[in-house]
């Protein structure tokens, strides 16, 4: 009786761009409760921490939303160089570190399908719009 | 017959992979951590081999790294004569212990209080990580350069193996030599079993287990070639063993027969162990490159997948470049 042993895919190696050790990882989120530095001098208040907490919480789910609310919509990236791009707004990755996009109109032509690096923009304004919707301008907090 | 298998290659390391450890068992998996003549300890998860992190700070190469049993900490020895313990959730670094010469092993007690360091200094250094500024504990007696010293007996005692042909079994409250043993020549490399007290030694072509708290010797294996290190499964029914032939080995620990070996490393393998459940094992090799091997192949487990013949096509079409596979009909090997 013949078997066969596959491999899923091979382990990830090293990211070139960083040392790693994902604060969004779950063992991160759950070992590490104070990674986020406070506001307040002391650590000790844990009131405050937790209010702060609270506060980064609301702003993270504001900021997937409105990511969510943006699949499939037209946007428009403002790059390094005074470069605009518009392109079909599709996913973020995890990290928030790629933006998966389609139809990217760019000075040399259309790309299908594109893979957009979030850190090669000096500011991220990204403004989306709807054919029959008005314009709404989102800021990120980049 | 032997089956052979599809070990998993975890790159990254750009020299010489010169030693390995495991966690314990943790909530989140179990983890590994690779020391490397490059500088630059990596931390992975030990199921999938999957890369979590760098340690960046060493400015020489890495002799030794370990981590403790909830995978929240690290430790490392480099050349740069420091020993290094770090946060291994954030990989920040907590502590930096300046020796006098390189250092080559460090080494946890259970409760993460204490850090066992030795090297080219010939003695052997206790921190109490509690109070790092401390002056640490010495022991005195190695003529040679150390090469790996560890916690043994409910870390009321320690083990060390040296250049001097010799392995000593110290009383860390005394200082002093309870046993020690002499060889002909270096040990290459020590693993110690706490459940069951079994202290595993290389040296030469052979793989010797001993009785860690009285250091009789249980028995000696053989193998073709000169052994580099070796691991006993944590059930006592195997043990790996890997060095200049590039082969992994693959012993019955009761009958001593050989039953597998493996090729796949580029060179040298200088480190092996078993992972804490068991399932796999991982060396490190002078090829740069980590590799997992499972125990029982053809089990699905990790990133393996056992696939029985007729759902083989349709994977293919499923996955299509990304599978690797081996499929050997039972008359071939």
């Amino acid at each position: 009786m013949s078997t066969l042993v596959t491999v899923l895919r091979l382990p990830r190696g090293p990211d070139p761009n960083g040392r790693g050790f994902d604060p969004n990882s779950t063992r991160f989120v759950a070992l590490c409760p104070t990674t986020i530095s406070a506001s307040t001098e002391t650590w000790t208040d844990s009131v405050e921490v937790g209010e702060e907490q609270r506060a980064r919480s609301a702003l993270r789910e504001s900021f997937l939303r409105t990511l969510i609310a943006m699949t499939n919509k037209q946007v428009q990236f403002h790059m390094y160089e005074r470069v605009e791009v518009e392109a079909k707004f599709g996913a973020s990755d995890i990290d928030v570190l790629n933006f998966q996009v389609s139809e990217l109109q760019t000075p040399i032509g259309v790309q299908k399908e594109a893979l957009l690096r979030a850190k090669h923009r000096k500011m991220l304004l990204m403004t989306v719009y709807d054919a029959d919707d008005p314009p709404i301008e989102l800021p990120t907090d980049d | 017959m032997a089956m052979r298998q599809t070990p998993l290659t975890c790159s990254g390391h750009t020299r010489p992979v010169v030693d390995l450890a495991f966690s314990g068992i943790t909530p989140y998996g179990y983890f590994l951590i690779s020391a490397c003549k490059d500088g630059k300890p990596m931390l992975r998860q030990g199921d999938t081999g999957d890369w979590i992190g760098t340690f960046l700070g060493h400015k020489g190469a890495v002799w030794g790294a370990t981590l403790n049993n909830e995978a929240t900490k690290a430790a490392t020895a480099a050349a740069d004569f420091t020993a290094k313990v770090w946060d291994a959730v954030t990989g920040d670094e907590v502590l930096t212990l300046a020796h006098k010469h390189i250092v080559k092993s460090v080494n946890f007690t259970q409760d993460s209080s204490c850090l066992l360091t030795g090297g080219n200094d010939k003695i052997i250094r206790i921190y109490d990580l509690n109070k790092p500024e401390a002056e640490p504990q010495e022991i005195t007696g190695h003529t040679s350069a150390i090469k790996k010293a560890l916690w043994c007996n409910n870390d009321t005692q320690i083990l060390s193996a040296a250049d001097d042909k010799t392995v000593r079994l110290w009383d860390r409250n005394s200082t002093e030599v309870v046993k020690q043993l002499s060889f002909d020549m270096s040990v290459s490399s020590m693993e110690y079993i706490p459940d069951g007290e079994v202290l595993v030694i290389t040296y030469g072509k052979t793989i010797a287990f001993y009785n860690a708290l009285s250091l009789d010797m249980i028995k000696t294996v053989d193998a073709p070639a000169s052994i580099h290190s070796a691991s006993l499964h944590p059930d006592k029914d195997f043990f790996v063993a890997g060095g200049d032939d590039f082969k992994l080995y693959k012993f019955d620990y009761g009958t001593k027969e050989e039953l597998e070996s493996y090729k796949g490393h580029f060179g040298p393998v200088h480190c092996v162990r078993f992972s804490p459940d068991g399932e796999l094992y991982a060396s490190g090799s002078e090829d740069g490159t980590l590799r997992l091997w499972q125990t029982a192949v053809g089990k699905t487990y990790g990133l393996w997948k056992c696939v029985l013949p007729g759902e083989f096509s349709s994977i293919w079409h499923g996955i299509g470049k990304v599978m690797t596979g081996a499929w050997f009909p039972p008359d071939v090997m």
